[in-house]
């Protein structure tokens, strides 16, 4: 795999564009996005990271209540749509895998515990990891690599009509994502943007697995740090 | 392929994953995507809360036929467990639980085969009863409620009061003599209404949408009846289902 020796270093947004506006008024968001009624400057940052509305509404879909879930699928449904197709490329078949994890989250919302985590987290860890089972079991999987091989960010932003809030945040992780070591961000975005397994990675890097594994989970570590999210 | 050794653990670094997911750019879903997922929410049941509470078997037996969904999931899990179950049972009640809903699934299945516009010729009454049961499905007061039908399989009522509207979702439902006949009845204060008649094919698939208005409080029943009908039921409902008031 030699595409990671002729990739470019990434560019920082926030140099590469000076000029681009920090937010704009919330009556230009383009169609589609996620729009919040909340003022909380937290929640602005970043629509999701307000864990009280999904959280309620989760919790409320775990007593049986479907317009809840119509609330929640509304809310999440095209963050999740944005994950799992950027692992699966195949805009039918994440569909599908969206329409799979929305409903078992309807059949074990039950299992939610508010106080492990918030409720957003726990739909795109699922989501994920339906995303990866699906490309695994997908006989086009091995395809991906020479088709896709490394998966740019950038690229995609350029080509969708941007939202401020979600470039805000792509921003901010692109930002962690450029404080870490060379190999712990490809092994990062190999594994969780990618979808690869640790034997994947190991031979797109060149490296033995156990260095993948150790510099996934320090990579994930330092990116906590770096975002300063909450455990 | 499953998931092994060879992936990483996410599990310790949710918090990181979702806000890694969050930056990436949102994709619209097509709106049909939340149609159908709606229509099988409509006839999925939820797996219980996995709490040490006592075992729901503890209640009294419902009346034959009688089973509103909410008893469905809890049946699922083993009967006389009152501790709290180790992570090996909670898998094995997940598994059962799978196992046990197929055939809800199969009925969420047979209705969002409509909304992806994949309708067998069978699977519905020709009319408008496929419009009518998205419009159930839709409406913001729709109540459903499963049971067990007394002769295998399982029926689905999916209504609306709002819309004086129901549908039942059958799956897995016995074929019939040419004979014969289903026949539906909305049953108030003991009073049964014909409610249409159906039949099946070899599939044991159906949906089919009430003649005649609903109201909230009412049962609907089922019944086998002569293939011409009768102005009230002759035999004993396979399945009948109470709605709340």
């Amino acid at each position: 795999m030699t595409l990671l020796a002729t990739r470019p270093r990434r560019v920082h947004r926030a140099a590469a564009h000076p000029a681009r506006p920090a937010r704009a008024p919330r009556d230009q968001h383009p169609p589609g996005m996620l729009v919040l009624v909340s003022t909380d400057p937290e929640a602005e940052r970043d629509p999701l990271s307000s864990p009280d509305v999904a959280n309620a509404l989760l919790q409320r879909v775990a007593t049986g209540d479907q317009r809840a879930f119509s609330d929640l699928y509304d809310l999440t449904a095209s963050r999740m749509l944005g994950l799992v197709r950027h692992v699966l490329k195949d805009h039918s078949q994440s569909e599908e895998v969206v329409q799979e994890v929305m409903l078992e989250i309807w059949q074990t919302a039950s299992r939610f515990d508010p106080n492990k985590g918030k409720a957003v987290t726990w739909m795109l860890t699922m989501a994920h990891r339906r995303a990866i089972d699906r490309v695994r079991s997908a006989q086009s999987s091995r395809d991906r690599d020479t088709k896709v091989g490394i998966r740019d960010l950038d690229r995609e932003f350029d080509s969708v009509s941007e939202s401020v809030e979600i470039r805000v945040e792509h921003d901010r992780v692109e930002k962690a994502l450029s404080r870490l070591t060379d190999l712990q961000r490809q092994a990062v975005e190999l594994a969780y943007y990618g979808g690869y397994s640790h034997s994947e990675v190991a031979e797109m890097l060149s490296v033995p697995i156990g260095t993948v594994k150790t510099r996934l989970r320090d990579g994930m570590i330092r990116l906590r740090e770096e975002m300063g999210v909450a455990s | 392929m499953s998931r092994s050794d060879d992936d990483f653990d996410y599990d310790d670094f949710g918090d990181v994953a979702a806000e890694l997911a969050l930056a990436l750019p949102p994709v619209d879903p097509s709106p049909d995507l939340k149609a159908r997922l709606m229509a099988q929410v409509a006839v999925t049941p939820q797996l219980p809360a996995r709490t040490s509470e006592p075992a729901p078997s503890a209640e009294p037996a419902p009346t034959a036929g009688l089973a509103p969904v909410t008893s469905l999931a809890p049946a699922a899990t083993p009967a006389t467990d009152a501790r709290p179950a180790s992570p090996a049972e909670q898998k094995a009640n997940a598994r059962w639980f799978t196992r046990t809903s197929a055939t809800l699934v199969a009925a969420a299945a047979a209705v969002a085969l409509f909304f992806g516009g994949v309708v067998s010729a069978n699977l519905f009454q020709p009319g408008d009863d496929a419009q009518q049961l998205a419009a159930i499905v839709a409406a913001p007061d729709v109540q459903t409620v499963a049971a067990p039908v007394t002769d295998g399989g399982s029926a689905t009522l999916v209504s609306s009061e709002s819309l004086g509207l129901s549908a039942m979702v059958f799956d897995g439902l016995p074929e019939l003599s040419d004979d014969e006949a289903y026949a539906l009845w909305y049953i108030t204060d003991g009073e049964p209404t014909p409610a249409g008649l159906f039949t099946v094919e070899e599939n044991g698939e159906v949906v089919q949408v009430l003649d005649g208005a609903f109201e909230a409080g009412t049962i609907v029943g089922v019944t086998v009846e002569p293939s011409t009908g009768s102005p009230a039921p002759t035999t004993t409902p396979i399945v009948a289902i109470p709605t709340e008031a």
